[in-house]
């Protein structure tokens, strides 16, 4: 192996070589095609284990992964094999009844977490040979049986998808464990998923809860307009102001 | 000279690289439901056209990353020729899949077969790349990876306990050695433009 050509190879990509002998290593690039075809695959390579070992495109997976799983959790409703949830217009329809309701008992003007606290339904398993914890998980959380939830969740081995740790972060908070809680939706919230501006909207309501308003107002704001629940936020922000 | 015309529709490719959800989003909403017909009348399933999608969309996005990707086309007919293809493939290789290819009306639009012909080409060579590297001694693959993930080289030595000097070169040489694999191998011929 020709070790002299690659270390000269690496050093003018990186711009690191001498004036002089960058002048003729560019002369032996116009005048010997094999060397230059030599460079220009090491080039390609180069660029290629860029792309490859690049967070940006762990994340890009990773991300891809949660929108496909979601796109096609959707589409596998009509499958028989999988277990069935409701779909998510119906948990819309009954948070415009809950909300209605709550609206009418309401004592005061002061917005109460349980004006907010319709989460929408958790989808982990789809099909019947899923991991046992998990499906109990799913199916406490969606009965709205919190404490239980959080014990399945507990028992969960792998919890490193930020789809299972936005659902157990808001178990723990319906269940007062704000610190662990938030914890988890600080994570999400710095990463990439597509939970990013869902968490902060549970950072929010977790501040709610906690009747701690200038926190939530600074969560609140931080939603950007395309986000699925700007409008609830932009609602609950006038009501604190 | 003939100036490319980039389409308008490079905002797609523009959003994958950017990973940005929502346009990744609506690239599921509006040009999956097409795919996904394609593959399940033609002995496929959801599931499969899951993977298809998204086998596809991580080589689109591997191509914009690495060499740069203007689209000349429409982004509908490109992917779905790439999905559609990537699926006739699949079937060819697990031929006891019964094949009924249902014929569709596709653009055969001149620009959308280069473009989809560049992509695979890219394919092609990425797939050939990853089989070389993993061909790799451990100690060149730990230190290419880590060369790559890592901000600076300095940070490279320090975590290998090797000094500055050692791993700079090493990274040469294990590049070079790299390329002589993929150079020496037949499959590189087929994809050597």
């Amino acid at each position: 192996m020709n070790e002299e050509k690659y270390i000269g190879f690496e050093s003018y990509i990186n711009n690191e070589m001498p004036q002089e002998e960058k002048i003729i290593f560019e002369e032996q690039l116009q005048n010997d095609s094999q060397f230059k075809e030599s460079f220009e695959l090491y080039k390609e390579t180069t660029q290629f284990l860029s792309t490859k070992f690049s967070s940006e495109t762990l994340s890009f997976k990773e991300n891809l992964k949660e929108i496909s799983k979601n796109h096609f959790a959707e589409k596998a409703t009509s499958k028989p094999r999988v277990i069935s949830f409701k779909p998510w217009q119906y948990s819309i329809a009954a948070s415009v009844v809950l909300f209605v309701g709550v609206l009418f008992f309401m004592q005061n003007g002061t917005p109460q977490y349980s004006d907010y606290n319709n989460h929408e339904t958790a989808v982990f398993v789809e099909r019947s040979n899923a991991e046992e914890s998990l499906k109990n998980a799913q199916d406490f959380f969606n009965a709205k049986e919190y404490g239980k939830a959080v014990a399945s969740f507990k028992n969960i081995k792998d919890i490193s998808s930020e789809e299972i740790q936005y659902f157990y972060a808001i178990s723990l908070i319906e269940t007062n464990d704000y610190l662990q809680g938030e914890l988890f939706l600080n994570m999400i919230k710095s990463g990439n998923s597509i939970y990013k501006d869902k968490a902060t909207w549970n950072l929010a309501l977790s501040k709610l809860k906690q009747k701690q308003y200038t926190e939530c107002k600074v969560y609140l704001k931080q939603i950007p307009a395309d986000a699925e629940d700007y409008d609830k936020a932009q609602e609950l922000l006038n009501d604190l102001e | 000279m003939k100036e490319v015309q980039v389409h308008q529709d490079q905002q797609y490719i523009d959003g994958l690289l950017q990973n940005n959800s929502s346009v990744i989003q609506s690239i599921y909403k509006k040009f999956a439901p097409k795919v996904i017909y394609f593959i399940r009348n033609n002995s496929g399933d959801y599931d499969d056209a899951q993977d298809v999608i998204q086998e596809v969309l991580v080589t689109v996005y591997n191509q914009a990353k690495t060499n740069g990707l203007q689209l000349t086309c429409p982004f509908d007919a490109y992917f779905f020729l790439l999905c559609k293809r990537r699926w006739l493939n699949e079937l060819k290789k697990t031929s006891n899949k019964q094949v009924t290819i249902t014929d569709d009306n596709v653009s055969t639009d001149e620009n959308v077969q280069e473009m989809t012909f560049q992509t695979e080409i890219f394919d092609e060579k990425q797939s050939l790349f990853d089989e070389m590297f993993r061909k790799l001694g451990e100690k060149c693959q730990e230190v290419l990876k880590l060369s790559f993930v890592t901000k600076t080289m300095e940070e490279v030595a320090e975590k290998l306990n090797v000094t500055y000097g050692y791993v700079r070169k090493k990274k040469s040489l294990c590049t070079g050695q790299l390329t002589e694999m993929i150079q020496q191998s037949n499959r590189f011929k087929s994809v050597k433009q």
